[in-house]
């Protein structure tokens, strides 16, 4: 309760801030992006709260960003366009998700990260729809919405806020998820998943259902980047970073908490694009690397202590 | 088409995510060595396997102190290794793509009616003699009982006296210094870029899968066997499918060995 009053403050911070920044452009987009990445880092966070560690989340971002640039320079409204990525992106998940038949922990990660690869590597060659390694251009931007104040909505603004509405959502999810039967189930099956198909419970459809909303979420955040940056490419979509980010940034902040996945990526990033891109510009990326290796190395039990800690934090 | 270097590839497995980038590594300081002081390449394969001993005494002691459960853990880590070496890599040599384009290695041999192309006869060559040596060094000598006895059981190995550390610290010397000259011969062969490490890491998952930890022998018929796949897809239907192809054969190997590689680490 107390870790949800703290989102909803937090949140209400930061939907004053473009006002206080006057609206520059660049830190709103720098801020957008920190959003879109938390929203991606809790999803993920939504699926190892479930069990599987995924290694390719990079796939149902590009999932979803090429499903809403084709749906949008097809025709369809960006709105429309977004939410048809999304289901692409759930679609995708759920396949990936049946990896998890035979495949367990590490090996599952493996399986997801060689989905991401092949993702990858079928954008750059099927160029009659993909556009191949050029990718497409002129996705349209978003609509400017007529009953909200012009200066909310329009350009690096409309981002801003609408990425902060969809890590707003992500988090309302994930929180809603841990409070229900659901995500009984989903701790169930992450502890003890013998114990817990002794007594009824049928891996598989959670599983699936754990990759499939983990997808949905990660999918409307490659979505809206696309209409953002108006250009999707392979190498841009289906980058590794948006397998790797997330892992680094959700791990840092504490396994299946509420905040702290959002938290650790926000902080991070700006830590990263604001204090060491201007020292190191092209050494930046260094930063995420050691805040994972001494994460694993120096947190009790790494992985499986964060476990235990998110445990604690919940009933 | 590159058989050889997918064959030393095989040799030196764990569940090392950053496998690919320290190939890819090696390979760029082949190259940077080669283009300041013109090393020929023979020479640059020691060179090599010696710059990276360094890298090699980090990865043993960082996965030395990994938590259980210690596959998930070490893959976690080394996709952060790997992270920090793409990053690395890109900022000294700015994302170029490199080849040592030694004149020597272009001359084509003339074996009776053979003509073979004297890059990859040095590229089957070294492999042969790597894994040759490799074998008898695994099967013959004192330090390969102990590296072998430390990899079934190191408690074991510990209470007959074997120096564990020691064996786990060489093999990671050894492991890593193979890395290190397998870049530079595949970049006698391809272009390196920062990038390619991710491709390389998956083949040698691949291989050492169908391989099996720790058979050297059959780490060659499976690294021919990758070899021909992947030409064979290249020329069939152009480079492009070669990385979808690797990831698509990583998939069905997984799924086919689901119990396989049963333990973290080679040999």
């Amino acid at each position: 309760m107390r870790s949800g009053l703290a989102a909803l403050l937090g949140m209400g911070v930061l939907a004053a801030v473009p006002p206080a920044l006057g609206f520059h452009p660049y830190y709103l987009f720098l801020l957008s992006t920190a959003f879109l990445l938390a929203a991606v880092a809790s999803a993920w966070n939504l699926l190892a709260y479930a069990g599987p560690i995924s290694f390719g989340h990079a796939a149902f971002f590009g999932l979803g960003a090429y499903g809403a640039a084709l749906a949008s320079l097809g025709g369809l409204s960006p709105w429309g366009a977004i939410a048809l990525g999304g289901l692409a992106g759930a679609a995708g998940a759920a396949g990936v998700g049946l990896l998890s038949i035979r495949l367990r922990g590490a090996y599952l990660a493996l399986g997801t990260l060689a989905c991401a690869e092949l993702l990858r590597g079928l954008a750059l060659i099927w160029s009659e729809v993909t556009g191949g390694g050029a990718g497409l251009a002129g996705i349209p931007a978003l609509p400017v919405l007529p009953w909200l104040p012009r200066v909310l909505t329009e350009g690096r603004a409309g981002a801003y806020y609408l990425a902060l509405a969809l890590l707003g959502a992500a988090l309302g999810l994930f929180a809603l998820i841990r409070r229900s039967r659901v995500g009984l189930a989903f701790a169930a099956l992450r502890e003890e998943e013998e114990r817990a198909s002794l007594l009824g419970l049928r891996p598989l459809p959670w599983t699936l259902l754990a990759f499939a909303l983990s997808g949905l979420v990660t999918a409307l955040c490659g979505g809206l980047y696309a209409h953002v940056v108006r250009v999707v490419e392979p190498d841009l979509v289906f980058s590794r970073h948006y397998s790797i980010l997330p892992l680094v940034m959700a791990t840092f902040g504490g396994l299946h908490t509420l905040l702290g996945p959002a938290a650790a990526a926000i902080a991070l990033y700006l830590l990263s694009e604001l204090v060491l891109h201007p020292l190191l510009p092209a050494l930046h990326q260094v930063g995420y690397a050691l805040a994972l290796i001494a994460v694993i190395l120096y947190l009790p039990g790494g992985l499986a202590g964060l476990r235990r800690g998110g445990r604690r934090a919940h009933p | 088409m590159a058989l050889g270097f997918s064959m030393i590839l095989g040799v030196s497995r764990s569940l090392n995510l950053a496998h690919g980038d320290l190939v890819v590594l090696g390979g760029y300081v082949g190259y940077s060595l080669w283009a300041a002081a013109g090393l020929s390449p023979v020479l640059l394969l020691p060179v090599a396997a010696l710059a990276l001993a360094p890298a090699a005494l980090v990865w043993d002691w960082l996965l030395k102190r990994t938590p259980e459960p210690k596959e998930l853990s070490s893959l976690v880590l080394t996709f952060g290794l790997s992270l920090l070496l793409q990053t690395v890599m890109r900022a000294i040599w700015r994302g170029e793509y490199r080849l040592i384009a030694e004149s020597s290695l272009g001359a084509s041999l003339q074996l009776g009616t053979l003509a073979l192309n004297r890059g990859r006869v040095l590229a089957a060559v070294a492999a042969l003699a790597v894994v040759g040596l490799l074998w008898l060094a695994l099967t013959r000598t004192r330090w390969g009982q102990a590296v072998r006895a430390t990899s079934i059981d190191p408690q074991a190995a510990a209470l007959v006296g074997i120096n564990v550390d020691g064996a786990r610290r060489s093999t990671f010397l050894l492991a890593l210094g193979l890395s290190g000259a397998t870049g530079v011969l595949f970049a006698t062969l391809h272009y390196v870029h920062p990038a390619a490490g991710v491709e390389l890491t998956l083949m040698a998952i691949v291989l050492s899968i169908w391989a099996g930890v720790g058979h050297l022998r059959s780490v060659l018929a499976a690294g021919l066997l990758l070899g021909m796949i992947e030409a064979l897809t290249v020329t069939g239907w152009g480079p492009g499918w070669r990385e979808p192809v690797v990831a698509l054969m990583l998939l069905g190997s997984l799924l086919a060995r689901s119990g396989g590689l049963a333990r973290g680490h080679a040999h």
